[in-house]
C-alpha cells in the first residue's frame, strides 16, 4: 500500500514530466488501484480518447501495466466474446525510478563505457524502443554504425541492464489457492503478493527471452511481422477470447521492445549502499572484501530484495579481491580477518563450513536504523537519541524509570522526551495499572507507562515523511524559480548588481536542493526498495 | 493470655495519653509503626495516611512530632522527588530511593558519570576489544577510580557508552581479534578509524540534513496550507546564501 505522501510525490513527478492530464490519470490509478478504461474515464471526467492517450504515454514509460484478470475471462460470461476487460495498474516503483535516471546512467557508463551509456540514455528517455528505433536514434546522434549499436545493446542485455519488455496484456490468474492454504497453516507469516507483483510476475517474459538479444534479428522480425500481420490493438479495446488464447504465440512472433531493467540497476545501487554502510561501521578493507563478495555472487542474485548472497569459499573471495589492482597488497590472512570481523554479531556475513554469505537484511536494517537515529537526534535531541537506541535494541516494552536509569538522565526529562517522541509517532505507549483502582495509583496499586519502538510501523512513518520531504523540496524549488523568473529570463550580460546576486543565489539554491533530493532519494531507496 | 492482661490491652486509653516508654501518643505510635514496617524503603505520606486509617491532620501532626523527637526522617526518592517519603531514623535509605552510586543527595551526578564514561572509553580503545572484566581489571590496576563501585556499575556505564554510540557491543566469535575471548561473550569495541573522533557525533542522515527532516510542524504542512513549503521559515533560513 502506497502512503499518502508517496502518492502525492509520484503524482508530482509525473506532472513535472508529462503534464497535468497524464498526472490526473496516473493519480486516479494510484489512488484506486487497477481500473478499466471506462472506470478511469468516469472518475477523471476526461474523454476516452484523452485517457487512452495518457495511458499510452504511461505504458510507453513503464509507469502503467495493462492486464486481464483470469476471473473475468473464466467467469459466467466466459462464453460471451468481449467480456474480458483490460485493467490498468500504476507501477509506483517505476514512477519513483524516474528521479534515479542519473544514478542508473552513472552505473552503466562506469561499467560498460560511454557509448553503452549513451544508448542506455535513449532507453531511459523514451521508455521502450525497438532495435530499429535504437539504431535510428544512435545514427541520428552520433552516426554510429548499426553493428556497433547492436554490439552495445548486446552488452547491455548481457549485463542485464536492458531487458525485453513485459507482455502488453498478460492474463493474470487468481492468487494460488495452495499458497493461501500454506500461509494459513504455516506458523511463519507469508506475506501474500500484491496485485502489482502478481501482474508483473505474469507479464515478465522468461529469463531466456528477457535477456536474449540476437544482433541483426530485427530484419528477420520485420519480415515475420509482415507475413503474419497481427491486428493492431488500441489500448483499452476489448479483445476477443480467441485472441487472448493466442497471445503467447503472438508474443513470440512480435518484435521485442527493449527497456531499462530497473531491477538489476537497483541491485547495483543496493550493493553500493551495503558497501558504504560497512565502510562506515568497519573500515576500507572490510568494505573491499564485501565488495568482492558482491561481485562474485552477483550472477546468482535473482531479485532485488535477496536476503542472503550465495555461499562463497575464502579462496573465491580472495581471488575476487585481488582481481582489482588496488587490492594486490591484501593478503589471504587479511581477507580472512575482515571476514571474521564481519561475521561477529550482528552478523553481516554468515559463516558455514568455511563458506561465507552476505546477510543483506542485517546490513540494510543497520543502515535504516542509522538513518532513523540521525533524524531522532536532530529532531528530539540527545536524550531522545539514547532512548531510541535503547528501545530499538531492546525490541520490547520498557518502563519510564528503567529507561531513565539506563540512559543516566533525570526521570522528569526522560518522561518529557518520551511524550514528545510518542506524539510524533516514533514510540508506542502502553499504560499498565498494577493493583488498586484502574483510574490511578492508589494504595497498593501503581500505574506504569511502558514504551516501545515498533520497527515496522516506524519504518512506514519515516518513509512517508521522506516522501513528504521530497515533495516539499520539489515544491520549494518550483517556488524559488517562479519568484526569480524575471532574473532567469535576463540575458547573461544584463545580469548586474542585485540581479546578479539573485541569480547567483538561485544557482546555489538549485544546487543545494538538487543534492539534497539525490541524498533523500538514496534514503527512500533504503526504506522502500532495499 | 490471662484475663487481666487482655483487659489491660483492650482498655481504652485517653487521647492525650503519654503512657508509652518513648512518650508517644497512640496516634504517633500507629504512624511510627506503619513507617517502621517499611524499613529502608521509606513510605510515601499518602500511603501512611491510608495505612494508618487516621485523619490527615492527625497524621501530619504525628509526623511533625515524630520528626521533632528524632524518630523518623524525611528522605528523597529519586524516582518521585515531589512525593514526601518518611523513614525510621535507624535505617539508611535503600539504593532504590537514593538511586545508588550515581546519585548524590538525590541528584544525578552527571559529572561523575561522564568521568567514568571517559575512563571506560579510554580503556576500551587501549584494549581494542574489551570485555566487562578486562575493563574492570584495567581500571583497578590503574587506580583511576577511587569510588567503591561494583561490577554492575561498570556494566551500566558500558551500556550507556553503547547507547551514546561511542562503542559498539558485539559478541565474540572466538576468532581473530576475539581469539582470547570465549565464543558468545559480550565484548565492546571502539568504532573503525572513520568513526574515531567523530563517534560522539553520529553521521547526519539524508533526512536530518534538511529542514523537513527535523521540522516540528511537518504534520501540518501541506502544499497550499498555512504551513507550506513556499512560506516555510525553516526553508527560508536554510536557503539563505
Amino acid at each position: 500500500m502506497v502512503s499518502q505522501h508517496g502518492i502525492l510525490y509520484a503524482v508530482h513527478l509525473i506532472t513535472n514530466q508529462f503534464g497535468n492530464l497524464v498526472a490526473k490519470v496516473c493519480e486516479c490509478l494510484l489512488r484506486n488501484g487497477a481500473l478499466t478504461l471506462q472506470a478511469i474515464v468516469r472518475r477523471t471526467e476526461l474523454s476516452p480518447a484523452k485517457v487512452r492517450n495518457c495511458l499510452l504515454v504511461l505504458i510507453q514509460h513503464n509507469c502503467v501495466q495493462a492486464f486481464i484478470l483470469e476471473e473475468s475471462v473464466s467467469g459466467e460470461d466466459a462464453g460471451e466474446p468481449g467480456k474480458a476487460l483490460t485493467l490498468y495498474i500504476a507501477l509506483f516503483v517505476n514512477i519513483l525510478h524516474r528521479v534515479r535516471f542519473s544514478k542508473f546512467m552513472d552505473v552503466v557508463s562506469k561499467e560498460l563505457g560511454g557509448s553503452c551509456g549513451e544508448l542506455f540514455r535513449g532507453l531511459l528517455e523514451h521508455g521502450r524502443l525497438t532495435v530499429k528505433q535504437i539504431v535510428d536514434r544512435a545514427g541520428a546522434n552520433a552516426k554510429e554504425s548499426t553493428n556497433t549499436v547492436q554490439e552495445d545493446l548486446g552488452k547491455l542485455v548481457m549485463a542485464h541492464y536492458v531487458e525485453c519488455c513485459p507482455a502488453p496484456e498478460p492474463l493474470v490468474p487468481p492468487p494460488d489457492a495452495d499458497t493461501k492454504k500454506r500461509a494459513k497453516s504455516s506458523k511463519v507469516m507469508v506475506e501474500p503478493l500484491t496485485l502489482e507483483q502478481r501482474v508483473m510476475a505474469v507479464a515478465m517474459p522468461s529469463v531466456m527471452r528477457r535477456f536474449s538479444f540476437v544482433p541483426n534479428a530485427d530484419q528477420v522480425a520485420d519480415d515475420q511481422q509482415n507475413v503474419n500481420q497481427p491486428p493492431s490493438k488500441d489500448v483499452g479495446e476489448k479483445r476477443k477470447l480467441h485472441d487472448l488464447e493466442s497471445d503467447t504465440a503472438l508474443e513470440e512472433e512480435v518484435e521485442c521492445n527493449w527497456r531499462a531493467n530497473f531491477e538489476e540497476l537497483l541491485r547495483r545501487l543496493r550493493h553500493k549502499a551495503c558497501v558504504d554502510t560497512i565502510k562506515v561501521r568497519f573500515d576500507d578493507a572490510a568494505a573491499t572484501v564485501l565488495s568482492a563478495m558482491l561481485e562474485a555472487s552477483r550472477a546468482e542474485e535473482d531479485k532485488v530484495k535477496t536476503a542472503n548472497s550465495v555461499p562463497l569459499s575464502l579462496n573465491t573471495i580472495y581471488e575476487e579481491v585481488v582481481k582489482n589492482e588496488k587490492n594486490h597488497s591484501m593478503t589471504f590472512d587479511h581477507v580472512r580477518t575482515c571476514l571474521e570481523e564481519l561475521s561477529c554479531p550482528p552478523t553481516f556475513v554468515k559463516t558455514d563450513d568455511e563458506s561465507y554469505s552476505i546477510d543483506f537484511t542485517k546490513i540494510t536494517e543497520a543502515a535504516q536504523s542509522e538513518e532513523i537515529e540521525s533524524i531522532v537526534l536532530k529532531r528530539f535531541g540527545e536524550t531522545a537519541y539514547k532512548i531510541f537506541r535503547l528501545l530499538f535494541r531492546a525490541g520490547c516494552l520498557m518502563e519510564t524509570d528503567k529507561i531513565a536509569d539506563r540512559i543516566f538522565v533525570e526521570k522528569k526529562e526522560t518522561s518529557k522526551t518520551l511524550f514528545k517522541m510518542w506524539q510524533d509517532g516514533y514510540l508506542l505507549m502502553e499504560k499498565l495499572v498494577v493493583g488498586g483502582t484502574a483510574t490511578g495509583p492508589s494504595y497498593g496499586g501503581s500505574s506504569y507507562l511502558l514504551w516501545k519502538v515498533n520497527k515496522r510501523l516506524l519504518r512506514e512513518t519515516v518513509l512517508d515523511e521522506m516522501f513528504h520531504a521530497a515533495l516539499n523540496l520539489n515544491l520549494r524549488l518550483a517556488h524559488e524559480i517562479d519568484q526569480n523568473k524575471e532574473v532567469l529570463n535576463l540575458p547573461p550580460d544584463k545580469r548586474e548588481g542585485p540581479d546578479k546576486q539573485k541569480f547567483d543565489r538561485l544557482r546555489n539554491v538549485r544546487l543545494l536542493i538538487h543534492s539534497s533530493l539525490m541524498k533523500l532519494d538514496e534514503a527512500i531507496m533504503l526504506f522502500h526498495d532495499f | 493470655m490471662s484475663r487481666f492482661k487482655l483487659s489491660s490491652i483492650l482498655k481504652r486509653k485517653r487521647p492525650d495519653s503519654t503512657s508509652t516508654s518513648q512518650g508517644l501518643t497512640d496516634q504517633e505510635q500507629i504512624v511510627y509503626k506503619v513507617i517502621h514496617e517499611k524499613e529502608n524503603m521509606g513510605m510515601w505520606l499518602r500511603d501512611i495516611k491510608r495505612r494508618s486509617n487516621l485523619q490527615d491532620a492527625i497524621v501530619n501532626k504525628s509526623i511533625i512530632s515524630l520528626q521533632a523527637k528524632n524518630m523518623i526522617k524525611e528522605v528523597v526518592n529519586v524516582k518521585n522527588k515531589g512525593k514526601k517519603h518518611y523513614m525510621a531514623v535507624e535505617f539508611e535509605p535503600s539504593t532504590e530511593l537514593t538511586g545508588g552510586a550515581f546519585y548524590d543527595d538525590g541528584i544525578l551526578n552527571v559529572e561523575f558519570i561522564n568521568i567514568m564514561k571517559k575512563i571506560c572509553l579510554q580503556k576500551i580503545k587501549q584494549l581494542k576489544v574489551a570485555t566487562l572484566e578486562s575493563v574492570l581489571q584495567q581500571i583497578k590496576t590503574s587506580g583511576a577510580i577511587k569510588a567503591d563501585l561494583k561490577e554492575h556499575h561498570f556494566e551500566e556505564i558500558l551500556g550507556a557508552l553503547v547507547l551514546d554510540n561511542e562503542v559498539m557491543e558485539v559478541k565474540s566469535n572466538g576468532m581473530g581479534e576475539f581469539g582470547a575471548i570465549p565464543e558468545g561473550k559480550v565484548c565492546y569495541k571502539a568504532f573503525g578509524k572513520q568513526r574515531v573522533g567523530a563517534a560522539a557525533e553520529p553521521g547526519i542522515g539524508a533526512m536530518a540534513s534538511m529542514p523537513c527532516g527535523v521540522c516540528p510542524r511537518i504534520r501540518s504542512c501541506t502544499p497550499d496550507g498555512v504551513v507550506s513549503p513556499s512560506t516555510c521559515v525553516y526553508f527560508q533560513k536554510w536557503l539563505e546564501f
